[in-house]
Formats: structure tokens, sequence, C-alpha cells
């Protein structure tokens, strides 16, 4: 039983560890798009 | 049933639930992306012109993503043959952290994602080299050539050599000679660099049923040949010179290294303990060091300003 339960904490611990990492590749997209997008449009930003 | 195919079954049986992001990471072979995005930043910045740094990061980020894409698609396909390697053993795989699909999965993601960012941020001729630099690492040297031919590391050492042409092409949005040199030192020097590598883990390669070169032709080709691709890329080597796109800096790291590589290749050639092969795993870390140094004196060349010789041969 114990056995079980700690396979199922690790199991979550890696799980929740592997959601923030694709949230943080997720994030970092939004801000390279973000931060190339203001680049391309160079002196234009205004316009 | 070979050893290889038997463990390519109790490989996949794993469930892989328990991964961690370590070993999503591991499968990026990060020392090989490192010398990849390093070759790329030389690629770079020997370019002609003026790139934004937001989109100079962002080239290399897309080439590291598209390494570690190969990367983790080699590994999922050999997952078998690392099972059957003490080198390989270790990785994420054979370890049963993660199936081979899981892995297959996360490298088209990734080699999808490096090339379309690639193609919308920067440009779509780097992004046309990314494409076919990992499609030819996956489908040409891994799953075509490793396992039929001794030659395999030879021809597949094309995909390894063409990042300097894809951080070229990132400033310019084309090709032209010196990346293309630049290149053809890297394809030159990758067959001795992973023969002396192959030197000293025969036995490896043999329970692996891998065609390398000394498994199939025996260790004293291999030895030739290592004198013989050294030769050629110490050679090549001084191709910037002579088309002058390096200098004196260069021109010194080259034949400085250049003798050394040399020297110690000839060590390897005139080796009698080929059962440890001392010689073999000193000339693997020495050909690293060659290959870093030269390329970084050509990146120090261009961040100092260093004037290039005139060339003395039309590029």
């Amino acid at each position: 039983m114990n056995d079980d339960n700690e396979r199922q904490r690790e199991f979550e611990r890696a799980r929740k560890m592997r959601n923030y990492a694709i949230a943080g590749v997720l994030l970092f997209l939004v801000a390279l798009f973000f931060v190339m997008t203001i680049v391309r449009l160079g002196g234009h930003v205004a316009d | 049933m070979t050893v290889a195919a038997e463990n390519r079954e109790s490989v996949v049986a794993v469930t892989g639930e328990f991964a961690t992001v370590s070993d999503y990471f591991a499968l990026l072979k990060p020392r090989v992306m490192s010398l990849v995005v390093f070759t790329a930043v030389v690629g770079l910045a020997l370019a002609p012109g003026h790139i934004p740094i937001a989109t100079a990061v962002t080239a290399l980020l897309c080439i590291a993503v598209g390494a570690g894409a190969s990367g983790a698609l080699n590994m999922a396909y050999d997952a078998d043959i690392d099972s059957c390697m003490s080198r390989t053993l270790g990785r994420p795989i054979p370890q049963g952290h993660l199936t081979a699909s899981t892995a297959t999965g996360f490298g088209v993601t990734m080699a999808i994602g490096a090339v379309t960012v690639m193609g919308l941020l920067v440009n779509p001729v780097s992004a046309a080299l990314l494409a076919f630099t990992i499609a030819f690492y996956v489908l040409v040297y891994t799953l075509w050539l490793k396992r039929r031919t001794p030659q395999n590391i030879v021809i597949g050492g094309l995909a390894g050599a063409l990042p300097p042409a894809i951080g070229w092409s990132a400033v310019t949005g084309s090709l032209a000679v010196p990346p293309l040199v630049l290149v053809a030192i890297i394809f030159l020097w990758t067959p001795a660099h992973f023969w002396a590598l192959s030197l000293y883990r025969t036995s490896d390669y043999v329970r692996a049923r891998i065609p390398m070169l000394p498994v199939v032709a025996g260790k004293t080709k291999t030895r030739r040949q290592i004198v013989i691709y050294t030769i050629l890329t110490v050679t090549a080597g001084f191709a910037p010179v002579l088309l002058g796109f390096a200098g004196p800096l260069y021109l010194a790291v080259n034949v400085a290294l250049g003798t050394w590589f040399l020297v110690q290749s000839l060590r390897v050639a005139r080796e009698c303990d080929s059962e440890r092969e001392p010689q073999a795993r000193r000339l693997f870390g020495i050909s690293i060091l060659y290959l870093f140094v030269v390329f970084a004196a050509v990146l120090a060349e261009q961040v100092s300003g260093i004037t290039p010789f005139q060339p003395l041969i039309a590029g």
C-alpha cells in the first residue's frame, strides 16, 4: 500500500514538473513571437 | 532473434510515465547540440550584412531545437542499439524512463516547431536548410546508413556539418563559398573523430551489430583512414586563409592545432595497445579541441576585427 502511494506521488511529481516545463516553453514562445513581431515592424511600429 | 531485436521489444515495453524534465533534456543530446550551436554562431558571425539580435537569437534557438529534435528521433529509433552499448546504456529510453514512441512524438513536434519558427521569423532558406539537416540526420543517417555501411558516419556527417551554412543563411537568406568551406571542414573532420571513438568502443559496436569501420574492415585499416581524413581536415583548414576570410590568428591556430591533431593521428596509426586504445581516446579529445579552437579563431577574428589575408584563390 505504501509502495503504491509512493509510486502515485512520484508519478504526480513527474507529471507536475513536465507540465511546468510545457507551460514555460509556451510562455517563452508567446514572448518570442511578440518580440519578433516588434522587431519586424521596426520603425513602422507606430504606423 | 538478435540482441538488438530483443532489446527493442523490452525497451518499448516500459510506460514512461515517470519521465522527468531532465530525461527529456537528455533526449536532446545537449553536448552535440552545444557544438552545433557554436558552429552555427560562427557561420552567423562570418556572414556579411546586419541581423537584428532578436532574429539571430531566434535562429540559434531554432538550430538548437532542430538539433535536439534530431537527437531525440535518433534515440527513439536506436533504442535497441543504445541498450547494447555501454556508452549509451544510460540514455532515457534504455533506462526505461521514456518510451520510444514518446520520444518520437517529442522529436517530431520539436522538428516541425523549429522549422516553422525559422521559416516564419528568420527566412525560408535557413528554414529549408534546417529541415534538410534534420531529415538527413534522421532518414539518411539513422534509418538508412547507420546499420548498413561503414560509410555511415562519413556520409551522415553532412548533417552535423551544415549548421555554419544555416547560420550564414539566417543573415543573408542565401549560401556562399565561406560557409560551405566551414561545412567541408566539419564534414572531413567527422570520420577521424568518430573512428577514433569506434576504435576504443569496438566491442560495443560488435555487440550492437553496427558496421563501423573497425568492425567491418579491422583496426589497421581504420587507423590508416583516420590519418587520411586528418590530413584532409587540416588541409581543408587552410582554405579560409586562401579564400581570404581568415587572418593570422586563424592561420596560427590551424598550423599549431592541425599539427597536434595530425601527430596524434599518427600515434593512433602506430598504436600497440589495441585493447585499451589510449592514443585513440586522446585523439577523440584532441579532435574536439581542434574543431572548437579553429572555429573559435574564425569567431575571434570577426569579433575583434582582425583583417583577413588577401584571397589567393578567387572565391
